[in-house]
């Protein structure tokens, strides 16, 4: 089958006699490529944003004090010789989970050439007291240097010097939003209240936002300080935060370091599975919804091809009847298809274009309970959503088509041209 | 060289049809033996549902017999598939129906290019200059860019006529072709037949139920119940 140029001259001239059918039509595509575009950039932004915000400043790897033991068999208790029991024993020792020895267990782990940094952290409940707010704080001991080096403190500082946590043994730094709670600014001195209830004054000398909540609500100080408040020993940690050289081998560094060490170890993957899998969730619906948006402007375009092939049964026959074959009459339908989807698929790439510019400048209240803080909607930016929903607005239109062509290339002339008197 | 255009041998033509879900099976057309030669003048009569329309269409090869052989120019078209039969009618044949049949969307120079344009036979500038030229022969020169519902139905029909001879067909074939005209405007319909007839020996057979037009042509097939009644030559 050969598309002669004249076949698109017809498929062509017949669109444009009917000019606002036609419109219409091109603007349900082109509005619902827009939707579509959008959809995907915004669940690409968030999705994007969240992760670089974790790679850049999480943990790749975070070994805890929960050792892993195996299970241990108990007894062995044969019924008969075809069956076995074995029982676990169900006492646990109710150990606190701490990493003892720390210094010890980092060798060990620098011992995999593929982790870069061992951060060791110190996590402690407290009451802080300022003024007359009193609440709950989790203040995380560490070794500023190298925990900057993983959540880049220094760079997040939005008062104070990060440098000075170092500077001075009872210094803190807190996060925006618990700066926020407690009203504080650099050079106030709080009141940290142990689980012993004994109570320690600190400076406050920074105050930093890394638009993570599970970073930002908290207040970080001297390991040595956090081990007084908690009344640990200078061996003692709570967590041990990893950075690796390569992200694609941090399981089976994991791996390795739970083997090694009999302490556990997630990757940040673990750690977020739930988030991640949450917005997998959304995101799937969301595409769902869409893709029947995009169904429903299909529809459209089968609607005007079976229109027009319903009332053009008199020029079908008659082009039928000095030689268009009828392959070459359901091309023209399918390229009527075709036409429609490529200009709605135009529209829609730049409608799409313009509403991801309006989108990433609308500001939004930061909100302190999801993962990652931001003040305007992050919306990805790729070439691949205009070009993938250009092609799927293209298909759906082709099946659209299919119908209608297939209808005028059964055209009977003889009917048709017999009965028109 | 063989005279003989189109040829009828041992043609029937059986309709089936469909009433309260009893299938009917009409013969239309039986036994049907006859020849046209070129350069004839011919109409079709005869009562109505007598099968003549039925008769132009199998000529026409746009219809199949049920059984025989329809000959076009020598060829024999019972086996031939749908697109060739079309690309044949392209060739040989020109149609002229009761009504026009105009592409609404196109200008009467752009209807008559159609046929020409359908197998790549003519290039676009050609065609637009063998369009003028039948336009101007139908007397419709001065409405090459008027579309047809800018046109009575007497200037309808003459652009009909042009497409219809657009791609120099060796037999023109008209149903009907004055059916929807007034006095005036069949008479110009018959007067070009007519002159093309004596001045290119163009083989023109046309179904009619206007007896004065048929008296006027130079052969009648009479036709009733579906079998060739009389053929007289005027």
């Amino acid at each position: 089958m050969i598309i002669n140029r004249n076949i698109l001259y017809i498929a062509f001239r017949q669109l444009s006699h009917r000019r606002r059918q036609t419109l219409l039509t091109i603007g349900g595509i082109g509005i619902s490529v827009m939707v579509l575009i959008s959809a995907i950039s915004l669940m690409d932004g968030l999705l994007q944003s969240f992760t670089n915000k974790i790679i850049n400043s999480a943990p790749h790897i975070i070994v805890s004090g929960e050792k892993i033991t195996n299970p241990v068999s108990d007894l062995l208790y044969k019924k008969d010789s075809s069956s076995t029991f074995i029982f676990y024993k169900n006492v646990e020792r109710n150990d606190e989970d701490l990493i003892k020895n720390y210094a010890r267990v980092e060798n060990i782990i620098y011992t995999d050439p593929n982790i870069k940094l061992v951060s060791p952290v110190l996590s402690i409940n407290v009451i802080a007291k300022f003024g007359i707010i009193s609440q709950p704080m989790l203040v995380l001991g560490i070794i500023p240097k190298k925990a900057d080096a993983i959540t880049k403190f220094s760079e997040s500082m939005t008062e104070g010097k990060f440098d000075e946590l170092e500077r001075s043994p009872d210094a803190i730094i807190i996060g925006s939003s618990a700066a926020k709670d407690f009203q504080v600014k650099v050079g106030d001195r709080i009141n940290l209240v142990s689980n012993f209830g004994n109570t320690f004054a600190v400076n406050v000398v920074g105050i930093f936002s890394t638009g993570i909540n599970d970073v930002d609500n908290n207040a970080y100080a001297n390991l040595r300080l956090a081990q007084n408040i908690g009344n640990y020993l200078p061996n003692e940690v709570t967590q041990l935060y990893l950075r690796a050289n390569n992200l694609d081998k941090i399981s089976e560094s994991a791996q390795t370091i739970k083997k090694n060490t009999n302490y556990d170890a997630k990757t940040w993957e673990e750690n977020a599975a739930s988030v991640i899998s949450l917005y997998k969730t959304i995101s799937s619906m969301i595409y769902f919804l869409v893709f029947f948006v995009l169904l429903v402007a299909g529809f459209g375009v089968a609607n005007i091809l079976i229109t027009n092939v319903l009332e053009k049964y008199k020029d079908i026959a008659i082009l039928k009847s000095f030689g268009y074959k009828n392959s070459e009459i359901s091309a023209i339908y399918i390229i009527q298809g075709m036409m429609v989807a490529m200009l709605g698929a135009l529209i829609g790439c730049l409608l799409g274009f313009i509403m991801i510019q309006i989108l990433s400048s609308i500001p939004i209240t930061p909100s302190q309970t999801s993962s990652v803080r931001s003040d305007h909607l992050e919306m990805g930016k790729s070439p691949y959503y205009f070009l993938l929903t250009s092609i799927f607005a293209m298909i759906v239109s082709f099946f659209a088509s299919l119908g209608p062509s297939r209808s005028a290339s059964k055209v009977n002339p003889v009917d048709i041209l017999r009965g028109e008197r | 060289m063989n005279d003989t255009i189109i040829e009828f041998r041992n043609v029937y033509k059986d309709l089936i049809t469909q009433d309260n879900n009893e299938v009917i099976q009409t013969t239309i057309l039986s036994d049907l033996n006859f020849k046209v030669q070129r350069g004839e003048f011919t109409s079709i009569t005869g009562p109505s549902g007598s099968g003549k329309t039925t008769m132009l269409y199998l000529m026409g090869i746009l219809d199949k017999p049920t059984k025989g052989t329809v000959v076009l120019d020598g060829q024999e078209t019972t086996a031939l598939s749908e697109e060739q039969l079309a690309v044949l009618r392209n060739d040989k044949l020109g149609f002229i129906f009761q009504f026009h049949f105009l592409l609404p969307e196109f200008s009467s120079l752009e209807n008559v290019m159609m046929p020409m344009l359908a197998r790549g036979k003519y290039t676009y500038a050609a065609a637009r200059e063998a369009a003028k030229e039948l336009l101007e022969q139908v007397e419709m020169g001065n409405k090459l860019n008027s579309k047809p519902n800018q046109l009575s139905g007497g200037q309808q029909q003459r652009v009909a006529i042009a497409r219809a001879l657009s791609n120099k067909p060796k037999v023109l074939l008209a149903d009907e072709p004055t059916g929807n005209l007034d006095s005036k405007n069949s008479a110009i319909v018959f007067d070009l037949f007519k002159k093309l007839n004596e001045e290119t020996n163009q083989t023109i057979i046309v179904v009619t139920h206007d007896e004065g037009f048929a008296h006027r042509t130079r052969r009648i097939l009479h036709v009733i119940d579906g079998k060739i009644d009389y053929s007289t030559n005027i």
